[in-house]
């Protein structure tokens, strides 16, 4: 693969799979090279019975980027964000962003704007604005789950065209390529599943923009996992990366993935528990590195389905 | 016992790598972390700091961790009743404090674990000067190297934990000797200025490892390896070193002329590319600047996990 540089900001723990334990391991394993700056360091995720370790202030990330522009390497083919609980630290991060893509037109800013989920949001409510107004505008692949896309586009989905239409609006705000990771809208495979959905805008060689919306049935999975939303963000930048103009093989591979990092984690977890107990989350941590052939080469196992390919 | 391709273990082997952060490139956790992830083992990072790259560029930027921030991330670790581990792993500290209190998590690990093995590289300095405090050396001296199973120093800090010079490979077997004595059962001089058998292409290294046999009595197995010379400096080298040596010696636990091998073919693969690569970015009759000469590390990935046999080591007596 032709060299291909990411920078990707989230946070550190030292023991598990979220933030930037769980972006960068797959992404090297693809051939990238990953520098990341650590927002916070934390001993685990904060899902545990107790969570200590320090967070690290805008200004401190300011300075780490400083060093890396001082000695001019400051160019990268990609940025990863994710989860965010600080104002300052967000805007932070979309100055450099910009800063960023002066340096390289280029670059492909991949954004999960972790805000909530099932209709409650878990980070501070004043981070809405900035992600509404200065953090999607600058992204151009996003991954919010239903209740994120909602949030930042002011629509309910209560349809799949409802889900079109939100799609649709997210790529007025920015991105050109937007995937709901996960919806409540009934599945046609039944309540053993989850439906997410994908958008694309492409240009076409005559100039023609042209859009691809696809859907997927996703295995439901009874268990609460932390991190997954960190590694699908990241697939997504790989698979799209390989492939740019087809949303459908992006999205397959990525989905993918996630259910063999899935499956072989809450195989172990139920396991390490023993029958009939719920694992804890130390058990449930995603078995990153037992993955990495699936991780490297996923066996397709999700078929997304085209919805419609229209000209406007 | 021949052992199975890594990759088709899970074999659930925890190790706790307390090393330095850097945005960009590969030292400490940065060279340490993926090359082991690579080879199935689960690894547990403390970032002793965050820089944005090492520190043999122009400019570098950051923060470091303190003594008491690094006790409240083994806090939180303990509190969950996780701070269960294989393996421990450290390399570069500047700081003696934070050394101090790495002293004390590995002995409450030990006393959790008491198959532990703490892998330590210890940094000190090269070519004859300290390049961290002096106030690091009695502490390594007294109270980190004790503990110790695996040491990995080069011939500097080899005299300086032991007080003795090398000049010959009979030097260099007693100071083996002695570090076994202070503590580590296995004992790795990565790098020496003795005359290499090949030329002066070529530096020694050697390795000494005790063990003790089914009926009680004590053996040592010592290799010598002819490493070549490679005409840059490399930064991370010594980080992967250490790594790639807890990994082989997991593999190899009683044979440590395979496990060197192993270690030094797979830093020659990783050297081999980088200086390749760096060449080519610089351009003809240009030195390659420190952030070309950043380790290949992601484009090792098949060497790192399946080394081709470059060195062979000679078993000495």
């Amino acid at each position: 693969m032709k060299a291909c540089r990411v920078l990707s900001i989230q946070s550190h723990v030292v023991r598990g799979y979220v933030g930037n334990k769980s972006a960068t391991f797959p992404l090297q394993v693809l051939g990238f090279e990953v520098d990341s700056i650590n927002s916070v360091q934390f001993s685990n995720h904060t899902g545990y019975a107790h969570w200590k370790g320090q967070v690290l202030t805008a200004e401190e990330l300011n300075v780490l980027y400083e060093g890396i522009k001082l000695n001019n390497v400051n160019h990268y083919d990609y940025i990863l964000t994710g989860y965010s609980r600080d104002i300052s630290f967000l805007e932070t991060v979309v100055d450099i962003i910009k800063e960023l893509k002066k340096a390289n037109p280029s670059l492909v800013y991949v954004c999960d704007p972790v805000m909530g989920d099932q209709g409650a949001m878990y980070v501070p409510e004043n981070l809405l604005p900035v992600y509404k107004n200065k953090v999607v505008p600058l992204a151009d692949i996003l991954t919010p789950n239903q209740f994120e896309a909602e949030l930042l586009t002011g629509r309910k989905i209560n349809t799949e065209e409802d889900a079109i239409e939100v799609m649709d609006l997210l790529h007025k705000m920015g991105p050109e390529t937007v995937v709901l990771t996960s919806t409540d809208l009934p599945s046609k495979q039944g309540d053993q599943f989850l439906v997410a959905l994908g958008s694309q805008k492409i240009k076409k060689p005559d100039g023609t923009n042209t859009d691809q919306k696809i859907c997927m049935d996703i295995p439901k999975v009874d268990a609460v996992f932390v991190g997954t939303g960190d590694l699908f963000a990241a697939m997504m930048l790989a698979w799209t990366h390989h492939h740019p103009k087809d949303l459908k093989t992006a999205c397959e591979k990525t989905v993918s993935v996630m259910h063999h990092v899935i499956k072989r984690t809450i195989t172990y977890a139920n396991e390490m528990a023993g029958p009939g107990k719920r694992p804890t989350p130390a058990q449930l941590e995603l078995r990153m590195v037992q993955s990495k052939a699936d991780i490297e080469n996923p066996t397709i196992v999700v078929e997304a389905k085209v919805l419609q390919k229209s000209s406007q | 016992p021949s052992p199975h391709p890594p990759s088709l273990t899970a074999m659930e082997c925890r190790v706790l790598s307390i090393q330095s952060h850097v945005v960009r490139g590969y030292v400490g956790n940065k060279s340490a972390s993926f090359p082991l992830q690579l080879l199935g083992f689960e690894v547990d990072s403390i970032n002793s700091v965050q820089f944005s790259n090492h520190t043999g560029y122009s400019h570098w930027k950051g923060q470091v961790l303190t003594a008491d921030e690094l006790h409240v991330l083994y806090e939180g670790i303990k509190l969950n009743n996780v701070h269960h581990y294989d393996y421990v792993l450290t390399g570069y500290t500047r700081d003696t404090s934070f050394l101090e209190m790495v002293v004390d998590i590995v002995q409450e690990l030990k006393r959790a674990n008491p198959n532990l093995v703490y892998v330590c590289d210890p940094v000190l300095g090269d070519h004859g000067s300290m390049y961290v405090p002096q106030n690091l050396y009695p502490v390594y001296k007294n109270k980190v190297v004790p503990v110790a199973d695996i040491i990995t120093p080069n011939q500097f800090e080899a005299e300086l934990l032991t007080g003795k010079n090398i000049s010959t490979e009979k030097d260099a077997v007693e100071v083996m000797d002695l570090l076994h004595a202070m503590g580590p059962d296995t004992v790795v001089i990565t790098s020496s200025d003795l005359p290499s058998r090949l030329g002066d292409r070529f530096l020694v290294s050697l390795g000494s490892q005790r063990h003790v046999r089914p009926d009680g009595s004590r053996t040592t197995q010592r290799v010598r390896l002819e490493v070549p010379k490679v005409d840059a400096v490399f930064v991370g080298t010594g980080d992967l070193f250490a790594a790639m040596l807890l990994a082989w010696t997991h593999h190899y636990p009683t044979d440590l002329k395979t496990a060197c091998e192993k270690t030094f073919s797979v830093m020659h693969h990783v050297i081999q590319r980088t200086i390749s690569y760096a060449h080519e970015l610089a351009g003809p009759g240009r030195r390659p600047s420190p952030p070309q000469l950043e380790l290949r590390m992601v484009q090792s990935k098949a060497d790192i996990e399946d080394p081709a046999i470059v060195t062979e080591a000679t078993v000495i007596s």
